[in-house]
C-alpha cells in the first residue's frame, strides 16, 4: 500500500498561474465580439439636485453613434439597489452625486461611445448638497432620500451605566478613518450578448454573479431564467465588484436589448474613480470604563459612517463594524450605535473587511489610549481582556472552539521580540522609531443579519476519461479560490489535482450560492464539496468494489485510485470513471453548505453575530523621519488563526497583499473629493503603494481548527488587511510621542504631531 | 483612446514579437491601442493609461516602455516583444516558471507588464539584488501580492 499525501496544507502552485504569466487570461477588456458596439454612461456632473431637462441630440453628430437610452427606455423596474431599494439603475429626477448614471450613450467604437455621452446636454434646478457626514446630520428638509439616515445598527449588552459607576477611569477618544479607493488593476466591465428566446448572456468582471442576474432580469422584466452570467476571470475586485457591476450590467442590458448586438462597456480609470463605491469614511466616538488593573468593564460606541449618495452595503458595513466594534476582548458592558449618512458624494460600499478595519482602528487605538494611562504594556492589556473559548464576544456570543487569539497575539509579540523593542530607546537622531500592535476578530461569512442568503453550492462532475469539473458559485477574484477548491476537492476525490479543471463561474452551472463577499468561499465552497462528495464517494467506492470484487467498507480513494485496505489490489481512476459511466451509475453531485442558524436578537444586537471568527494580530515596526513626517514601515508581523491552512503559500500571499493595502490605507493613500469631485482619480494623486513603500512582511499561521469549517479552515481574505492600519497608528504614536487618531498618516500630519 | 474627428493614417510597418507586420495607423492611435485592438495581443493590459502603473509594459528595441504612453506611429521600423513573444506558445521562460513556483500571481492583471520588466532587469544585471528588483520594478503597480512573492521570484532566477 503506497503512502497516501494529503493535498489539504500542500502549497500547491496555483492553477491559473500559467496562463496569467504568458498573458493567456482572457479578461473581461480582452474579448472582443463580432458586430460589438460599445455603450457609455451618461452621469451627472452637479452633486445635488433636480434634471428638468435632457437633450441627447448632440451626441446624434458623432460618426458611429447609435443611440441613447434614458430611464424612459427602461422596460421593467428602475432599481438597482442591492439590499435598500434607494437607487435608480438610471437616474430621472433626482441627481444625487457627480456620477449618479443618467443614461447610456451606444455607438460603434469605444472613443465614439465616450464622446456621444459626454456630448447629451442635462438641464438641472441644483440643491444646496451635503458634501460631509457633519453637514448632513444637520438636515432639516430636502433630504438627500427620505432621510438622510441610511441605517443605524445596535449593540445593547449588560449595564452601562453600571459599569462606568464600577469603571475606576474612564477613557475617551474620537478617531477618524477616511475613504480608500479600491484602485484593483482591471477596469469594471462587462459585455451582454442578446441571445435568442429572448435570453440574454452578461459576461463580466462580477464577484457576485446571482446579484447581476437579478439586476438584468428585474431591469429588462424578464424572468432570472432568462439571464446567464458567467465570470471571466477578476483583475482584482476587493469589494469593489460586488455591487458595481450590477449597475453596469444591467444598463448594457438595456443597450443590448435595443440594439440586438452584443454591448460592451468598460469605465475609463478616472471615471472608475468618480462613479464606483469605496471604503465607508468613519467618526468613532470611545468612551471605555476600566480597573486601574487594566480589566475592560464597559463601552459606550457610537460609530457614524459616510454612505455617500446610495445606501449600496451600507448596511452590511455598519452591522459588521457594530458587531465587531470593541474587537475580541471580554466586555460585560457595552452599547454600540452605529449610523450610516448619506451624503452627496460617491457611494461607500464594500471594501475588504467591510467596516472592520474602521472598527479595529477604533478599539486598537483606544486600547493604547487606556494602555498609556493606566502606564501598561499594550500587549499585556489585550492579554488580560482577550476573549478564550467559553467567553462571551461583545455581542454575547460564547465560543466554544476555534478561538486562537491570544496564540496570535503571543506569537506576534514573541516573533517581533515585542518586550525589548517597546522598551529600547525610540529616537536616534533625525529617525525615531516605534512598535505597535492590533488585534482584531472577524466574523465569517455574513452573519445573522445575511443568514438567509448564506448558503453555497459546489458540483462534481466526472467525465468518463477520469478527468474532471468543478463548478460552484462563488468567485476567483485573484485571491486563489480556485487553487484552494481544486486541493479540497483532490483532497475527497484521492485524485491529483491535475485532473480538476474549474469551470468559470456561471449561473447556469449551480444554484444561487450568495455573493462571492466576506471571506466565504474556502469555508462556503469547502463545505459544499464536502457535501458532495459524501454523495458520490459511495458510488465511487461501490463501483471500486465491483471491479476489485470486494466490500465498499474496504476501498479507500487516494493515491488517483481507489484501493481495497485489505489486498492493497488497486484500480485506477481513469478505469474507475469509466466504470461508472458503463455500470449506469451517477457521474455527477451536487454539494450545498448553509451556515446553521444563528441565535441572535435584531433588536439588542445580542446573539451569535456570526457563526465563527477569524483571529488577527498585526505588529508594525515603524520609522519616522523628523525632518520630513515620512514613516517607513520597517516590517509586520502578521499573525492568523486561520482555522487550518489549506495552501499555506497561498494564505501567506493574501496577508501580504493585506498588508500592503493597509499600509496604503494608513500611509499613502489619501483619496480626497472637492465639491463632491474625486480630486484623486489616478496614481500620481492617489498614491497606491509600490516597491519602496511595502514593508517585510513576517506570516505566522496559527492553526486553531474550526469544528463547521472544511478540515478545520476559517476565511483569511479580509482579516489580512483589518488590523495592519491600526498598528502602524500604533506605532506611529510611540515613535512621535502622540496620539494619532486619524488616517492617512501624511507626512504633514505627522510632521504636526511631532512638532 | 482620444477621439479625434479628423483622422489621418499612416501606413506602419514594425516587428512584433519576430514578425513583420504592415498595418495602416490612424496617426493619433496609441502603441497599447495597435497591439490590443488591431493585432488582438491582449496580454499588454492598459490600467492608468498615464504611464504610471507598468501593466501596458512591451520591449521596444531592447527597452522596456509604457506602451500606452508612444503612439504606434512611433514605433515605425522598430521591434517590439509583447508577453505574447516572451513565451511563443507553451515554453515559458526560467523567470516565468519562477513566477508559477514562488506564488507570485494572484489576479495577474499586473503580471505581464511585471514579467517583462523584470526579464530586462535580469536581462541587464546578472544578479540582482532585493533592492534592485525593488527599484527595476518600481514602475509596476500591483494591487494584490503586497510584492514579495514577485521579488522571490525574481531574486530566485537570479540565483540559479
Ligand atoms: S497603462 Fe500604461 S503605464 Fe499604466
Ligand atoms: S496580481 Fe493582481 S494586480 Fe498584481
Amino acid at each position: 500500500m503506497s503512502k497516501y499525501q494529503s493535498q489539504i496544507g500542500r502549497s500547491l502552485p496555483r492553477v491559473d498561474a500559467a496562463d496569467k504569466v504568458a498573458g493567456r487570461t482572457r479578461y473581461l477588456t480582452d474579448i472582443y465580439l463580432d458586430r460589438m458596439v460599445y455603450a457609455y454612461p451618461i452621469y451627472s456632473t452637479i452633486s445635488f439636485g433636480t434634471i428638468v431637462a435632457i437633450d441627447p441630440a448632440p451626441a446624434a453628430a458623432v460618426p458611429g453613434f447609435i443611440t441613447t437610452l434614458l430611464a424612459l427606455d427602461i422596460p421593467g423596474e428602475n432599481q438597482v439597489g442591492v439590499i435598500i431599494d434607494d437607487q435608480p439603475l438610471l437616474a430621472a429626477e433626482t441627481v444625487r452625486f457627480k456620477g449618479d448614471v443618467i443614461g447610456v450613450a451606444v455607438a460603434e467604437t469605444e472613443s465614439a461611445a465616450h464622446r456621444a455621452a459626454q456630448l447629451v446636454q442635462v438641464q438641472y434646478v441644483e440643491e444646496q448638497p451635503y458634501l460631509s457626514i457633519d453637514v448632513s446630520k444637520t438636515a432639516q428638509s430636502k433630504y438627500i432620500h427620505s432621510s438622510n439616515i441610511a441605517c443605524t445598527h445596535r449593540v445593547d449588552r449588560g449595564d452601562i451605566s453600571q459599569g462606568f459607576a464600577a469603571a475606576d477611569r474612564i477613557i475617551e477618544a474620537d478617531l477618524v478613518t477616511p475613504y480608500q479607493e479600491h484602485y484593483y488593476l482591471e477596469p469594471q466591465g462587462c459585455i451582454v450578448v442578446p441571445e435568442t428566446d429572448g435570453r440574454y448572456t452578461v459576461y463580466g468582471s462580477i464577484q457576485c454573479i446571482y446579484y447581476v442576474q437579478k439586476a438584468v432580469a428585474r431591469a429588462l422584466g424578464i424572468p432570472f431564467s432568462k439571464v446567464t452570467v458567467i465570470q471571466t476571470p477578476i483583475g482584482g475586485a476587493f469589494g469593489g465588484k460586488e455591487d458595481v457591476p450590477s449597475e453596469l450590467c444591467a444598463r448594457s442590458a438595456l443597450a443590448a436589448r435595443v440594439v440586438g448586438r452584443p454591448v460592451k462597456m468598460v469605465y475609463r480609470r478616472h471615471d472608475d474613480a468618480q462613479l464606483t463605491s469605496k471604503r465607508h469614511p468613519f467618526q468613532m466616538h470611545y468612551k471605555i470604563g476600566v480597573t486601574n488593573d487594566g480589566r475592560l468593564l464597559v463601552a459606550e460606541i457610537n460609530l457614524v459612517e459616510n454612505a455617500g449618495a446610495y445606501a449600496t452595503l451600507s448596511s452590511v458595513v455598519s452591522y459588521r463594524a457594530a458587531m465587531q466594534a470593541m474587537g475580541p476582548y471580554v466586555i460585560p458592558n457595552i452599547k454600540v450605535l452605529s449610523t450610516a449618512y448619506y451624503t452627496n458624494l460617491p457611494p461607500a460600499g464594500a471594501f475588504r473587511g467591510f467596516g472592520s478595519p474602521q472598527a479595529t482602528f477604533g478599539h486598537e487605538r483606544v486600547m493604547d489610549h487606556i494602555a498609556d494611562q493606566l502606564g501598561i504594556d499594550p500587549v499585556e492589556l489585550r492579554l488580560k481582556n482577550v476573549l478564550r473559548p467559553g467567553d462571551m464576544t461583545l455581542t454575547g456570543h460564547q465560543l466554544k472552539a476555534s478561538v486562537g487569539i491570544e496564540a496570535t497575539i503571543k506569537q506576534a509579540a514573541d516573533a517581533a521580540d515585542w518586550v525589548n523593542r517597546r522598551r529600547k530607546n525610540t529616537s536616534n537622531g533625525r529617525y525615531r522609531f516605534g512598535i505597535g500592535i492590533a488585534a482584531s476578530h472577524y466574523g465569517n461569512c455574513l452573519g445573522a443579519a445575511g443568514w438567509a442568503m448564506d448558503g453555497a453550492a459546489a458540483k462534481i462532475q466526472i467525465r468518463r476519461d477520469g478527468s474532471v469539473t468543478l463548478a460552484y458559485g462563488l468567485s476567483e477574484m485573484g485571491q486563489g479560490a480556485n487553487t484552494v477548491i481544486t486541493q479540497m476537492a483532490a483532497e475527497v476525490l484521492g485524485i491529483a489535482p491535475e485532473r480538476i479543471i474549474v469551470l468559470d463561474p456561471s449561473t447556469d452551472l449551480v444554484p444561487d450560492s450568495g455573493p462571492g463577499v466576506a471571506s466565504r468561499n474556502v469555508v462556503m465552497t469547502g463545505n459544499a464539496i464536502r457535501n458532495a462528495a459524501s454523495q458520490i464517494v459511495p458510488v465511487l467506492k461501490s463501483a471500486a468494489a465491483e471491479m476489485l470484487e470486494t466490500d465498499p467498507d474496504r476501498i479507500e480513494l487516494r493515491n488517483d485510485s481507489a484501493e481495497d485496505t485489505d489486498s492493497g489490489n488497486a484500480v485506477n481512476f481513469n478505469d474507475l470513471a469509466n466504470h461508472l459511466f458503463i455500470s449506469n451509475r451517477p457521474m455527477d453531485s451536487l454539494g450545498w453548505w448553509h451556515v446553521p442558524a444563528l441565535k441572535y436578537d435584531p433588536e439588542t444586537g445580542v446573539g451569535e453575530a456570526y457563526f465563527t471568527y477569524s483571529y488577527s494580530t498585526h505588529i508594525a515596526l515603524v520609522k519616522v523621519d523628523s525632518l520630513t513626517g515620512l514613516v517607513q514601515v520597517e516590517k509586520i508581523w502578521a499573525a492568523h488563526d486561520i482555522g487550518r491552512a489549506i495552501n499555506p503559500a497561498g494564505l501567506e500571499g493574501q496577508v501580504e497583499g493585506g498588508v500592503a493595502q493597509g499600509i496604503g490605507w494608513a500611509l499613502t493613500e489619501h483619496f480626497q473629493t472637492k465639491n463632491g469631485s474625486v480630486i484623486t482619480p489616478n496614481l500620481s494623486t492617489y498614491l497606491v503603494p509600490t516597491t519602496a513603500d511595502v514593508s517585510q512582511v513576517q506570516t505566522i499561521l496559527v492553526e486553531d481548527p474550526e469544528p463547521l469549517g472544511p478540515w478545520g479552515a476559517k476565511g483569511i481574505g479580509e482579516p489580512a488587511v483589518i488590523p495592519t492600519a491600526a498598528a502602524i497608528a500604533n506605532a506611529v504614536s510611540q515613535a512621535v510621542g502622540a496620539p494619532m487618531d486619524s488616517l492617512p498618516m501624511t507626512p504633514e500630519i505627522v510632521l504636526n504631531a511631532l512638532d | 483612446m482620444l477621439y479625434i474627428e479628423d483622422i489621418e493614417y499612416f501606413d506602419l510597418v514594425v516587428i512584433v514579437n519576430g514578425c513583420e507586420v504592415c498595418r495602416r495607423v490612424p496617426t493619433h492611435q496609441r502603441l497599447l491601442d495597435f497591439l490590443r485592438d488591431d493585432l488582438r495581443l491582449t496580454g499588454t493590459k492598459e490600467v492608468c493609461g498615464e504611464g504610471e502603473c507598468g501593466a501596458c509594459t512591451v520591449i521596444l528595441n531592447g527597452e522596456t516602455v509604457n506602451s500606452c504612453l508612444i503612439l504606434a506611429v512611433e514605433a515605425h521600423g522598430s521591434e517590439i516583444m509583447t508577453i505574447e513573444g516572451l513565451s511563443h506558445g507553451q515554453n515559458l521562460t526560467d523567470l516565468q516558471q519562477a513566477f508559477i513556483e514562488k506564488h507570485s500571481v494572484q489576479c495577474g492583471y499586473c503580471i505581464p507588464g511585471m514579467v517583462l520588466s523584470a526579464e530586462q532587469l535580469e536581462h541587464e544585471q546578472a544578479q540582482p539584488d532585493r533592492e534592485i528588483i525593488k527599484q527595476g520594478l518600481a514602475g509596476n503597480i500591483c494591487r494584490c501580492t503586497g510584492y514579495h512573492k514577485i521579488i522571490d521570484a525574481v531574486e530566485q532566477k537570479g540565483d540559479r
